[in-house]
Order: C-alpha cells, then structure tokens, then sequence
C-alpha cells in the first residue's frame, strides 16, 4: 500500500502543469553554479542596503516577461492569441519616452506620472481595437493581433518621428531600476500586479467564464455567457500588461528603441504560458504557471550569458532546453516516465490510454 | 439459429479500473448469424466490454476466445484483422473524403501506379450495394450525406473488410424512425448473410424489433443471457435496473389533464408568426404558466428550431414575442436567461456541458453568467444550489468537483437540468433531455419536470420518443418540415400513434397536393392507416 | 451570410489600409512627380527606407543634396518592407523611365546581375550607396561609395590597443549573429587587437539593442568578478546601455571601464562628452556631396574609382564630441 501511496504521490507531482518548469529552472540555475560556485550568492551593497546578486538580475529581467505572460495567458485560455504584446510594449515606451523628453528635463514625478498614465492609456485603445475585431467584427485573433503586431510598430515610429528616444526622469528611471527593501522595485511591481490579476480573476466569476469559452464557446454561449464582452476586456487587460511590461522595459536604459523594444517578446510570452501548462487550445489556465514559465524564460536567458553560449550558439540552446521541456510535459512522454517507474508485473493505469498504446505499440 | 459454435465466446471477464470494478466476472457469446443486444444502464459496463473485445482496454481475468482461437487484440485495427468491425455512436469517417474513399479507405484497390481509383470506386460501389445504397454517387464528399446515410457508409466500410463480427454502439440515436427502419434492413440482411451483430441501443422498441438474443450487464456483472422473444420488457427493464416497476409505471399518472380556458388565460409567452428563413417558417404559439407543452416531430422538422428562437440562441426574422405582457426581443441567450427563460440543448456534448469544467462549475454557470464575472458567487451560495441539485437529480457521482466529462450521459444531462432549474426559469426548454440515457435516468427526469410543472414553472418539452411526450404533455404542437402542422390538447384518448398520424396525414396531403407520390414510403408504416382520430386537432397551415 | 459580412468587414480593413499606405507614399514622393523642366538631370534613388535611425540620416541627406536648385529631379523609391523583389522591380521602371543616373542602396547583396545589365544596355550609369553587392562585379557598376566597416573597426582596435598597453579584459557586444555589418567590424576588429595583451573574456550579441546591451554587460560583469576593463560595443546603443550596467554595478564607466562604440549618433556623442563613454567612431552617414560629385564627373564622362570610402571620423576625447555635439544631424 505504501509503495502505491508513493507512486501516486509522485504522480500527481509530476502530473503538475508547470512542474518541470521548476525543474528546468532548478537545472538550469545548477548549471550556472558548476561554472560558478558563487553564483547563487547574495550580497548586500554596504552603499544603498539593495541586494546584489546573479538571481536578483534574474527577477529584474522577469518582469517585463511576467506582465506580458499574465496577459498572454488569460488571451490563450479564452482559445485566443494576442501577438501584438510585444509592439504594444514599443507604442507604450515610445508613448511614455516622446512624453517625458517634450515635458523637458524637468524629472518630476508629476511627469512620469502623466508618461505612465499615458502610455496606459494609449496601449489601452490598443488593446480595445483587438478586442473589437476579435469580439465583435469576428476576425479570428491570429489576424487580428497580426494586424495589431504590424500597425504597432509602424505607430511607435511615428510617435518617436523614427528616432530612438531617450529621456531623464528619475522617478520613472527608479520604477526600472530603483530598489525597495533590498530588492527591486520592478519586480515588487510586477509581483503585485500579478498578484493582483491572480485575485481578480479568481475571485470574480472572470476566470470561470474564461475557461468556460474557452473550452467550448458554443456551449458557454447557450449557458447564457456574452462572450463578447469578455473577449474585449481579456484583449484591454493584455494590452495594458504589455503597457506596463513597455514602461519596465524603456525604463531600464531610459530609451526606447522602436525596431527593438519588446521585439519579439509576443514568443516569449507564448512560451512562457506553455511552459506554465496552459494549452494553446484554450480552457484551463494557470497564473501560477505563467510566472513560472516567465522566470524560467528570463533564467534561460541570463543563464546563456552567463556561461558564455557563443552567439550563434544562443538561439539553438535555448530552443533545446524548451523542446526538451516540451516534451516531458507532453502527456504521452509522461506516461512513459510514469509507466518506466511502475514494475513491469503492474498494470499500466488504465485512464492513460495514450500510455497504454504507445507501451503496446 | 444456429446452436453451433459461437464466434466470439467472452468467459469470466474482469476489468479493473483503480477503485472500481468495471467488469466483474462478465460472460458473452456471440453466434454467426445474429444479433445480440446488449443492454445494461449507463455504467454498467457495456462499452468496456465492447473495448474489452476489441483489444482497447486489456483484461486482467477470463478468456476471449474468437473463431475457437484465444485472442487478445491490441486495439481495433488488430481486431479488424480478426474481421471485428466497429461502428461508434459518433461516426468514425472523415467527412471531406469521398464517399468511396470512406468506404476504401486503408483497403484502396492497387495497380502497378498506387491506387487504381477506378477500381477503388468500383468495389466501393459494390460494398455500398449489398447494403441497397447502390444508387449513391462514391465520387460525393461524404458531408454531403445526412448522418444516417453516414452510419450506413460506416457500416459499408466495416463489411468492405470482410468483417464477420459487427459492432453497432448505439448506433441509432441520432436516426428518425424511417433512417432506423433502413439501418435495421441492413442489418437484417448482413446477418442472413452469416454476420455476427452485436447492438448497443437505449431504446427498447428498437431491441425488440431487430434482436434475436438479450444479454444483460448490470453494475459490471452479468446478469443473464435471453431469448429476445422469451423476454418480456418488464423483465428486462427490471433486470436491468435491478428493482421493480413501481417507479416507472408512476410516471403514467404524471399526465396532467387539466381544464384550462385558454382564451381566458393570459399567456406567459405569446409568439405571432415568429420565423427564421432556411429553419422555420412564421408560427404562432402560446405557453401558458405551469403548462407543459410538447414538440413533436421528427428530426429536422422544425422543433429544435422553433424553440431556440424562444431562447434566443438563434434571432429570429419576423414576428414577434410577448413575455407577461410585454413585449420582448431576445437577441441571445443571455438575454432569454434574464427574462427567465432556460433552454437545454439536443446537443448535450456540443452545446451543453464545459467538459473540461467541474460539474459544480458546470452547474451555477448559467446563473452566475446571469449576474456578469464581477459579482461571484459566493461559495456558500454554489453549495446551496449544487447541493440541492446533486440530490434532487440524483447526479452519481455526487462528488460536485468531479470533472463532468467524466460523467455518463445521464449524468450530465441532470448536471445540465440542475443547472437550467438553479436559474428558477419561468419557462423551461427541454430539447431531448432523455436521449441516449438509461432508463433509471429517463424516470427521474421526467419526474423532475412533472414536478415543475406542479410549481408553475412552463416547460417546452421536446422528444423523439413520442410515447414521452403524450405521457408528459398537456398540449402537443406537432411540426412537420419547418413548420406547424397542428396543435393536440392532451386528454386521456390521446396515444402517440395519433400524433404520429398527424404527421404523416399531413405529409400524404402536401405530397398529393405538390404532384409528389411518394412511392417508397414504408418507412412511416402508419401512412397508410389514415383512420386515426384527432382529437381537437387544429389544422393551421391546411 | 456571416461569411459575406466578414468578407466586407476585411474590404474595409483592406480600404483602410491602401489609403495609409497611399498617404505615405504622397508624403515621400509627391515632390518628384511634378518636375517637368527638361534641364534637370533626373537621378532614380533605389532606397531601403525605414530601417533605423543611421538609415534615415543617411537617405535624408540624398534627397537633400540632389535638390532642385541643384539641377536634379531625385526619384525616390524606398523598398516595402526591406523587400528586394520591391527594389528591383523600381529598378527596372527607372531603366524602362530612362533616368540620367541610378543610386542603388541594396536591401540584398546578391541577385542584381541581370537588372544591373539592363540598365547597361540602356547606358544609364549606376551608382552603389553604402550596400555592395555579389558576386562584386565593377564592371556592371560605375562606383560604390560607403563608409568601410572593417577600417572602422580596425580604428577602434588600435585606439584600444594604445589605450590598454599593459593589456586588460575586455568583452565584446555584437550585432544579431550572422549579419554582415558584425563580420565586417569583428574583422576590423580582431585584425588590430590580435597580438596585443588585451584578452576577450566573452563576446555575446545584445541585438543592437541599448536594453540588451545592459542586460548583457550586467551578467558578464557578474560572471567575471567585475574584472573587465574594456567593453567594444559594435553600436552606440549598446554601448549606452553597457554603461548603465557599469554604473549600476558600482564601477566608474571611463575609469575602471572604457567603453568603445561604432556610429557616432548624436546620443552617443552626448555620453562621450560627459565621459560616460570613451570612444566613438563614427560611421558617416553623410555622404550625399560625395554622391553628387560622383555623379557630375560621371556624366561628364570622367571615370571614378570603383570603391570611394566615404571617410569617418574618430572621437576620443570629451572635448572632441562637445565640439561637434551642437550640429550633430543625427
């Protein structure tokens, strides 16, 4: 009886959606520590009290990843896909840049209020217009946010005349890279935010609802759900993620660079909520999941860095490490894993009938 | 019958499922030239032992035994080897082939250059031809078919194989009574020709007619092997659920005969030429408090139709509805929802259950979708509703955190009623809420709208077991091809075999009078007996 | 009857569309279509259009050299999105137009031979800006004029060879990986550096980007024990954004790091002047008086050298970018 307690202990462990991201990050921060012993270490700047340390550059690289991963996934999970994050990121920098830089140098906390609020807002109207072709003209979000994808970037540019931008304010260079008790401030921010949807989303009826089209729209609608609604306010929510996750990016080197800020990112997000667990097809999703997969994205990046991956090298590695991750969390694989631990003598589990046919194949 | 031999001999079968013993010791034999029902309840372990036999699952105690060979197969294909076909419920085709691809498809015919298409089509034809469907064109998509025809290619492509064995699961219910009558030729033919039928249905008429042998299964166990003509449906029924009649001969008294002046009465609900172009053409209707008014009609006439423009799952065109009074427009489902108005579908898996949902999740969302994401329910509230519904349906399991497409039909369709009934409508829409569920089910969820009725809530019920209709109805609106032939008021004469005259009286009229003659009409039987009373019947569209 | 809605909807869209896209090409073209005076020299400019912002300075000063005033009709015609096909299809309308002269800034190097032909047979003389192309073959064109990568970066390694006698650790921010532009700068690059005591502890591509760019350089300070003297970022913007991960590690960019840079945009020349970077080499943009003269000699029938390196200047001092800083155009 024991040795079945356990075996369905470990089950149930490895049945978790973002389980082996958490391993691939334990894996990948091991891998760091045998080139280098110290790298976990963590000091402490006798000048400021702000920690220093490989793992806190790690959260500080998440954020951004972590907004546009949130967002990504409650899109995906209504059985969607929102590729502009990343040129909304671009339009939100620019917006907040442009804004800065005309308001003078005059740093005040009043003008990087107004860029916040105006790059808000703008990435806002963004993700109203993906909303209403997705909601209510019908386009299927692929193209829609394609579409949103290419105008983002085109409308960046504009905003910043084609130049890359730079301003000075210091309140709003402190939201990227200042610090609160130690750790930094952007990653306090993207925690709370996240938190913050986490408890919206779950406490409200939203996440069900999401689910619910998710899974299957026809019968949702049946049951009484306006999905349109819905669909517009996931799309405004995602939008706004990547305003922000555009702010902590820009924010960091006080410059946004149209052609390259948040470029590519839409993938990263993508990845991020696979890695977390959650099905491109849509239904069940997992924040928790999201925030895993966006810390192991930035880990994975850091970690190519760190050891030196030649640059031609980087994007063979890291897609390496995620279609290896891929596949363990693929249900069939793991049936192997789970079947290779049983003994022989044992009966596969009999719901897992994908196990069976592939150890019957 | 041949005592010979059987083809397939099934002993002492076990399968089990952590915590549950699906089968338990199960017998089954199968001899050529027959067809064997088995029956049972939901769960109680038909489909296992059909994937018991098929290699799909495998078994962990007794002995298959085919063609006086022990075999275990390795799923259906390898039991297709073995010439043991299997035509599921859902039918297993690729609907953007040809037909002829269908029927070939994996067994094309072979040249020197890959497939010889033209013979391909050739032996296609021949195949469809033993089934009397030689008159289809093999080079038509197979969508373009209706899904009866669709079941009878799957069945085609089964014996294209040289299948000895047959399995049919369930494949009757998504067929009106003419498409079974032709399923059932088939099937009569194919087993005078030596094949071995094995047939799950619900519908007890249906095993009657085309049966020759009952096995029944109940809770995994075997429960006895009988004659089909030495079994009489009492006996079955109670065997298969395991307690006698009682429940079930109640039900007869659940026919609510009450005098109403309808004239008099204010309506709930007040339809005026309500239409959909290409669905259902311009009809009046009335639905008065705490009446239950039937549908009936055959599938595609109209019924379905009409009540989804009443929910608002599909606008209508034209005319108009009141509600109380007042008058309505009811553009989705939301909005019927709001105006106390609750509709389950027909299409249980499609458009009714969130499968990969909780069955309380499944349960409070209709009400929760009706109060918007912002304003949850509180838990306390979803234990209320799915407390009283888990056990006032009888949904089994009743673990409400059990995801519900794990569920045997039945089940779900209680989740579902709870469901539409935790949203305390004014007007409730059953839309086949009996289909394709055991008998034990099918009692409670009659019980449950008798029941409502009693509490003045208005039900539309609709049904293609016209016997449950008339049992349940106050009124019967009867449609036929996209609109309303008449209205029945229910009384203590009324069978269905009246309704059942209406239908077809007025399809021999319109056929008459369109210069139709309709010369291969032995699917409806009861044409030609046009003598059948209708009482009170108000002819509209005449 | 849904399908006919969306159909609709997504003309709409499609109208919306071609209308900007009309707008812009006004807004870029519209100067040339009226020229109708038979004494300008009429110059067709196959261009890239929109890349950044070295490109924009680059093109801007073209149109703004081949003016009017100056006797030339300049047809300006920018690839959509970076596309060839786009290019040498407005190639060949110029041959089929039978302009005086051709400026070509190709998107791609290879695949230009049968179009450079055609213009030959036509006698319309074409000159390659800043882009070369393959297999180079001179024969098809009169002279490419571009700043040269490699003897811009060979600059920056003698300037940090001098800097650093005694040697030191430094790491290199490229480009993406493969590009061209990244060849040719590591070439030029590696070519003064090697032999000298400087050693390369890590060389990882931050994408042009000044984010990367700090990113990058704040793991690899980290992971060297901020032991690095010397950061060779193969643009301004990730030299930028290096100096920021210097600072925020605690070091002194300038004093315990130097930072070198490629293209002198006006940003760059900001930080070189408040010594936050410590050397910047320009790659000129500027090369429209160039191009101009090239042309004139060349229909006057005066020959040209096949490859005019369009000359770039060092900056390596405070003093020497503060003095430029004021009419820095880009």
């Amino acid at each position: 009886m024991s040795t079945a307690a356990r075996s369905t202990w470990l089950h149930d462990l490895v049945r978790k959606p973002f389980f082996w991201g958490v391993v691939a990050i334990i894996a990948l921060l091991l891998l760091n520590v045998m080139k280098d012993p110290t790298y976990l270490a963590i000091s402490v700047n006798p000048d400021n009290g702000n920690l220093v340390g490989n793992l806190v550059d790690i959260l500080r690289a998440s954020a951004p990843i972590l907004m546009i991963a949130v967002g990504m996934s409650l899109v995906i999970a209504t059985g969607g896909i929102d590729l502009s994050v990343g040129s909304v990121m671009a339009v939100s920098g620019a917006v907040a840049m442009v804004f800065m830089k005309d308001a003078g140098q005059s740093g005040s906390l009043g003008v990087a209020l107004g860029a916040i609020g105006l790059a808000l807002a703008v990435s806002a109207v963004l993700g109203v217009v993906n909303g209403v072709l997705v909601a209510y003209i019908g386009l299927q979000p692929f193209i829609s946010t394609l579409i949103m994808m290419l105008a983002g970037r085109g409308i960046a540019k504009v905003i910043t005349e084609g130049q890359n931008t730079s301003a000075t304010n210091d309140p709003f260079r402190w939201l990227a890279n200042g610090f609160v008790v130690g750790l930094p401030v952007v990653f306090l921010l993207a925690l709370a935010i996240v938190g913050l949807v986490g408890l919206v989303v779950r406490r409200s009826a939203l996440g069900l609802m999401i689910e619910a089209i998710g899974i299957n729209p026809k019968a949702s609608r049946m049951a009484g759900i306006r999905p349109s609604g819905l669909l517009l306010t996931v799309y405004v929510l995602s939008a706004v993620l990547a305003g922000i996750a555009g702010i902590m990016s820009v924010g960091t080197v006080m410059t946004v660079d149209v052609s390259r800020t948040g470029y590519q990112m839409e993938l990263d997000a993508i990845l991020a909520v696979v890695i977390g667990g959650t099905s491109l097809s849509g239904g069940k999703f997992s924040i928790g999941g999201a925030v895993v997969g966006a810390l192991l994205i930035a880990t994975l990046d850091k970690t190519v860095v760190f050891l030196g991956v030649s640059s031609s090298a980087t994007p063979a590695f890291k897609a390496i490490v995620i279609v290896v991750l891929c596949l363990l969390q693929s249900d069939r694989v793991r049936g192997w894993f789970v079947q290779r631990r049983k003994p022989p003598k044992e009966r596969p589990v009999p719901n897992a009938v994908a196990a069976r046919e592939e150890v019957s194949a | 019958m041949t005592e010979a031999l059987p083809i397939v001999e099934m002993r002492d079968i076990s399968i089990e499922f952590p915590g549950v013993k699906a089968l338990d010791g199960v017998d089954f034999r199968l001899f050529q030239g027959e067809v064997h029902a088995l029956m049972g309840e939901n769960g109680a372990g038909k489909s296992t032992l059909i994937k018991a036999l098929t290699g799909v699952y495998r078994i962990d105690g007794g002995s298959i035994v085919v063609a006086g060979q022990e075999r275990q197969f390795n799923g259906t294909a390898d039991a297709q080897h073995a010439g043991i076909s299997t035509v599921y419920q859902e039918v297993n085709l690729v609907t953007n082939l040809t037909i002829g691809e269908n029927v070939m498809l994996g067994h094309e015919v072979r040249g020197t250059f890959g497939v010889n298409w033209k013979a391909t089509h050739a032996a296609a034809t021949e195949a469809l031809a033993r089934l009397g469907l030689g008159h289809l064109d093999t080079h038509k998509p197979l969508s373009t078919l209706s899904i009866a025809m669709q079941q009878l290619v799957a069945i085609s492509r089964a014996m294209a194989i040289k299948a000895k064995v047959l399995i049919l699961d369930e494949p009757t219910s998504s067929l009106d009574a003419a498409e079974v009558e032709g399923l059932f030729r088939v099937m009569r033919t194919l087993r005078d020709e030596g094949v071995a039928i094995l047939f799950v249905s619900h519908f007890l008429d249906q095993v009657y007619a085309i049966s020759d042998r009952i096995t029944i299964l109940r809770n995994g166990r075997y429960e006895g092997e009988y004659l089909a003509r030495e079994l009489d449906r009492h006996a079955l029924i109670s065997t298969m659920i395991g307690k006698d009649l009682n429940v079930l001969s109640s039900l007869g008294g659940n026919r609510r005969v009450e005098e109403r002046d309808y004239a008099a009465e204010e309506p709930l609900l007040a339809a005026k030429g309500i239409g959909r172009r290409g669905s259902i053409e311009p009809t009046d209707l009335d639905i008065h408090p705490g009446e239950v008014v039937g549908f009936a009609g055959l599938l595609g006439s109209g019924r379905t139709e009409l009540a989804r423009l009443l929910y608002g799952a599909d606008r209508l065109d034209e005319g108009s509805i009141t509600l109380r009074g007042e008058h309505v427009d009811i553009k989705n489902p939301g909005d019927g929802l709001g105006r106390r108005i609750a509709f389950s579908t027909e299409n249980r898996r499609d458009e009714g259950i969130i499968g990969d949902l909780t069955i309380r999740e499944n349960m409070i969302l209709a009400v929760q979708a009706e109060r918007g994401w912002a304003r949850p329910m509180s838990r306390k509230e979803q234990d209320e509703i799915v407390d009283r519904y888990v056990s006032a349906l009888n949904v089994r399991p009743a673990d409400p955190n059990r995801l519900i497409k794990n569920l045997s039909g039945g089940n779900q369709q209680k989740v579902l009623l709870g469901r539409w009934l935790a949203t305390k409508p004014d007007l409730l829409i059953l839309d086949e809420p009996t289909r394709g569920i055991d008998v034990g089910a099918k009692a409670e969820i009659q019980e449950a709208v008798a029941r409502l009725a009693e509490d003045g809530v208005s039900v539309v019920f609709i049904s293609s077991e016209l016997e449950e209709v008339v049992r349940l109805s106050e009124r019967i609106v009867v449609l036929k091809d996209h609109q309303k032939i008449g209205e029945i008021v229910n009384g203590p004469d009324v069978t269905a075999q009246q309704v059942v005259d209406v239908i077809a009286a007025h399809g021999v009229d319109a056929a008459a009078r369109s210069g139709i003659i309709d010369a291969e009409d032995d699917a409806h039987p009861t044409a030609s007996t046009d003598d059948g009373q209708l009482p009170e019947l108000t002819e509209e569209h005449s | 009857m849904s399908v006919q809605r969306r159909f609709t909807k997504f003309l709409g869209l499609a109208a919306v569309g071609a209308i900007s896209i009309g707008l812009a090409a006004c807004s870029s073209g519209g100067g040339s279509a009226e020229a109708g005076d038979d004494d300008l020299t009429t110059v067709g400019f196959v261009a890239v259009g929109p890349e950044g912002a070295w490109r924009e300075a680059n093109e801007k000063n073209i149109q703004e050299t081949f003016t009017k005033d100056a006797g030339f009709d300049l047809k300006y015609a920018p690839a959509t999105n970076l596309d060839q096909k786009s290019q040498i299809d407005a190639f060949t309308s110029f041959v089929d137009e039978g302009v005086d002269v051709i400026l070509l800034s190709a998107t791609e190097a290879s695949g230009w031979e049968d179009s450079l032909s055609r213009a030959q047979e036509a006698e319309i003389p074409v000159i390659l800006l800043d882009r070369g192309i393959e297999p180079d073959d001179t024969s098809l064109y009169v002279t490419r004029i571009a700043p040269d990568n490699v003897e811009v970066a060979k600059e920056v390694g003698a300037w940090a060879v001098e800097t650093f006698p005694d040697g030191g650790n430094y790491i290199t921010l490229e480009g993406p990986a493969g590009v061209g532009v990244v060849n040719e700068r590591n070439e030029g690059w590696d070519a003064s550096v090697d032999g000298s005591k400087l050693v390369e502890v890590a060389a990882q591509t931050a994408n042009w980007s000044a984010e990367e760019g700090k990113s990058v350089t704040e793991t690899l300070l980290k992971a060297n024990g901020n032991d690095i003297q010397l950061i060779f970022a193969q643009n301004d913007e990730m030299g930028l954004g290096a100096a920021q991960a210097v600072e925020e590690a605690g070091l002194k960019p300038g004093v315990d790091v130097k930072i070198a840079t490629i293209d002198g945009t006006a940003a760059a020349m900001e930080a070189l002047a408040n010594g936050q970077l410590s050397y910047v080499h320009e790659y000129n943009p500027l090369f429209g008086e160039t191009a101009l003269d090239v042309v004139e000699k060349t229909l006057a029938g005066d020959s040209v050298e096949s490859y005019i390196i369009v000359p770039s200047e060092a900056f390596d001092s405070p003093e020497a970018a503060q003095a430029v800083l004021a009419d820095r155009k880009y």
